[in-house]
């Protein structure tokens, strides 16, 4: 029984839940502070994405006559409850150990899948043409980053499995005390390639220029998001605050965990997250435009595939070698 | 899951849309990301301007008609003025003629800066955004200083200009002009190298010279195709045959030669408005007040930020004018969108639409 509290401890209060979800919506108006003065405005105080939250749950969700109710409002609580049980699997270095029983890296790639997947069914169950065009626009994105993150996380399982002397290992925590004990990967120069191609992720996983081609503004106006309003919007807001948590703390397990315990540790780990937030999403947005989504189907069918493959058969290359 | 994605479907863009500035309505056929057609309908800003001004007077007029549109705001009163003056036979003094180029110049580099602006924003490069706005901040803070106004100058009247030079605002113009031609040039490099602006623009929403001429563009439109056309030079008002007006034309006729036409245009502006003020005579900037307008009619044109202005005004001796009519430049580039949507994506649809730098409140009045 003990052991069931923890896990729920862990999906509604630390690290999951209410942490995840104020560290997200920090991190959010961090951005949008630091894009807004690198813009020449002044920008929104750091507290707007919490306002936001509070001011659409006092307001009315409206459903179109011409969406169907059920999906419409079921999405954005599936998407939202897939992402507060992801932040719970991924381990804090020195101080939080995911329980084995609720899943691995494995459970972690299906669960991040989800949270587009319920922005395609939003979008098409919300009945409007511009919520189907996000839609198509969302699975040819998926179609395309999906991929090279798989080849990324299987070669980061093959290092850390090699190295320790039996299969590759998908057990987060375990790379987690491997790069603790040996050094990050982010400064291994085998694993160079594998980080490259998981930088190409955070921007289209997040929705963000230059691939916030299914939300676009100007284009399709917030695609999938247009039919929402009230409660219903604000957690597909909380879903991507938390799923910035997510992915930015996948990245930190899967190449940068700092050797620091504790309280120390917590610092360190939002610190590293803050500052990816300012170089993976801040510094990308505000210094380029919106790709179209053929283009970036191509650019990720070349670049990071081709990254993570290579990161595939380096990381295969050395740790076999070494382990030979 | 009714998404029909592989069959055409019917979107509408408009009539308010984020990425409209102003309410056009256009029914685009989509087949996934492809547009098979376009049915453009306008209508939702009609005023009845035209007739409104068979209410006024014909100095009335002046101020309307600066009223019609608030980027134009410039060329349409001084193609009404020219219309009146035509009829009264007025000659308006030097100094007003090279004054009514200043006042022209000023609002195109405005109105320009404005275009490429939310070009930028249409692709999502939202710093490049803001950039192009603070630099058009400075043409803003110009015509507020010198004009007293941010938008409509009143800058006008039949038989002159309203507004003189004295040193103090002289100085200020070129100093502006001197801080304002070293970021325009900056942020017309910007359009010309940068990747994220020339992905989204370079080969989007093309118009070759041959299909520009049947439909008649004008303006920028029609110089990024390859036609050499500028009122300025072909048919020269106000102060333009004294001055060198250069014609930048570019051969592609994509959403990119449009741009750049427009960032070439504002760097010329700044050229032209010092020529005038190196050549600026001295002398009254207006005739004697109110000269009478006699019966007659006339047509006068200008070149408008957009194109060719056209103004038809018939008066009957009276104080109000018998019929007064104007045909906009983006009335004629409008009918061009058909073919620059062929076989363009979704999301290049408002990027083309901004590329003609559509007025609608001139063009629907």
């Amino acid at each position: 029984m003990a052991n069931s509290y923890a896990i729920l401890i862990a999906v509604l209060l630390f690290p999951g839940g209410l942490f995840a979800l104020a560290l997200g919506l920090t991190l959010k108006g961090a951005d949008r502070r630091v894009a807004a003065r690198l813009q020449g405005r002044v920008g929104p105080p750091l507290t707007q994405p919490f306002f936001d939250i509070v001011k659409l749950g006092f307001k009315r969700t409206m459903v179109p006559d011409t969406a169907s109710e059920t999906v419409f409002l079921a999405a954005p609580l599936v998407g939202t409850a897939s992402m507060l049980l992801a932040v719970a699997l991924i381990p804090i270095a020195g101080v939080y150990n995911p329980d084995p029983q609720i899943g691995n890296l494995l459970v972690l790639l299906y669960l991040l899948a989800i949270p587009g997947v319920a922005l395609m069914i939003a979008g098409s169950a919300s009945g409007s043409p511009y919520g189907a065009i996000g839609f198509s626009r969302e699975m040819a994105l998926m179609l395309a980053y999906e991929g090279p993150i798989v080849l990324v996380v299987i070669a980061v399982a093959l290092r850390t499995g090699l190295a320790e002397g039996h299969f590759p290992t998908f057990s987060l925590a375990e790379i987690v005390h491997y790069q603790q004990a040996h050094g990050a990967f982010v400064l291994d120069p085998v694993m160079w390639p594998a980080a490259a191609a998981f930088a190409f992720f955070y921007p289209a996983n997040l929705g963000i220029v230059p691939f916030d081609i299914p939300e676009a503004e100007t284009e399709v106006l917030e695609g999938p998001l247009l039919e929402y309003s009230g409660p219903a919007l604000a957690l597909f807001k909380i879903m991507s605050a938390l799923k910035a948590v997510v992915v930015l703390s996948l990245g930190v397990a899967l190449f940068m965990p700092l050797p620091l315990t504790g309280g120390v540790g917590l610092a360190a780990w939002v610190g590293q997250q803050l500052v990816l937030v300012l170089i993976g999403v801040t510094a990308v947005r505000v210094s380029r435009g919106r790709m179209r989504i053929d283009q970036a189907f191509v650019f990720f069918l070349k670049w990071p595939l081709l990254l993570s493959a290579a990161s595939l058969a380096v990381a295969a290359y050395y740790t076999a070698g070494g382990a030979l | 899951m009714s998404a029909d994605i592989s069959r055409t479907c019917k979107l509408p863009v408009g009539p308010v849309h984020v990425a409209l500035e102003e309410p056009m309505y256009f029914r685009v056929d989509i087949d996934g990301e492809t547009v098979r057609g376009v049915d453009i309908n306008a209508g939702h800003v009609h005023r009845g301007i035209e007739y409104l001004c068979t209410k006024r007077t014909v100095y009335q007029n002046v101020v309307l008609t600066e009223r019609i549109c608030s980027l134009c705001s410039n060329s349409h009163p001084e193609t009404f003025c020219m219309a009146a003056e035509q009829i009264a036979r007025l000659e308006i003094p030097e100094r007003a003629a090279y004054l009514r180029v200043i006042s022209a110049e000023v609002k195109r580099i405005a109105s320009h800066l404005f275009n490429v602006g939310i070009l930028a924003h249409l692709t999502g490069y939202d710093t490049l955004f803001m950039h192009a706005m603070q630099v058009r901040e400075i043409v803003q803070d110009l015509k507020e200083t010198v004009f007293g106004n941010r938008m409509d100058l009143a800058a006008l009247c039949i038989g002159g200009v309203r507004y003189d030079l004295d040193a103090e605002t002289t100085a200020y113009l070129t100093a502006a002009l001197d801080k304002l031609a070293p970021e325009a040039a900056e942020l017309a490099k910007t359009f010309r190298n940068n990747g994220s602006i020339l992905r989204r623009t370079k080969g989007v929403g093309v118009l070759t010279r041959e299909e520009g001429l049947a439909c008649g563009v004008v303006g920028p439109v029609a110089r990024a195709s390859g036609i050499d056309y500028d009122v300025r030079v072909v048919a020269p008002y106000a102060a333009y045959d004294r001055l060198n007006v250069p014609v930048p034309v570019l051969p592609d006729g994509d959403v990119w030669s449009r741009a750049m036409i427009r960032l070439t245009e504002v760097g010329q502006a700044i050229q032209l408005i010092r020529d005038c003020l190196r050549d600026l005579p001295e002398g009254p900037t207006h005739l004697h007040d109110r000269p009478d307008i006699p019966e007659g009619r006339a047509v006068a044109k200008c070149e408008a930020p957009r194109g060719e202005l056209i103004y038809f005004l018939k008066t009957s001796g009276a104080d109000e004018p018998e019929r007064v009519r104007w045909r906009v430049p983006s009335f004629m580039n409008w009918d061009a969108l058909r073919f620059m949507f062929r076989g363009a994506k979704l999301a290049d649809i408002a990027i083309i639409v901004n590329s003609i730098d559509p007025c609608v409140s001139c063009t629907e009045r």
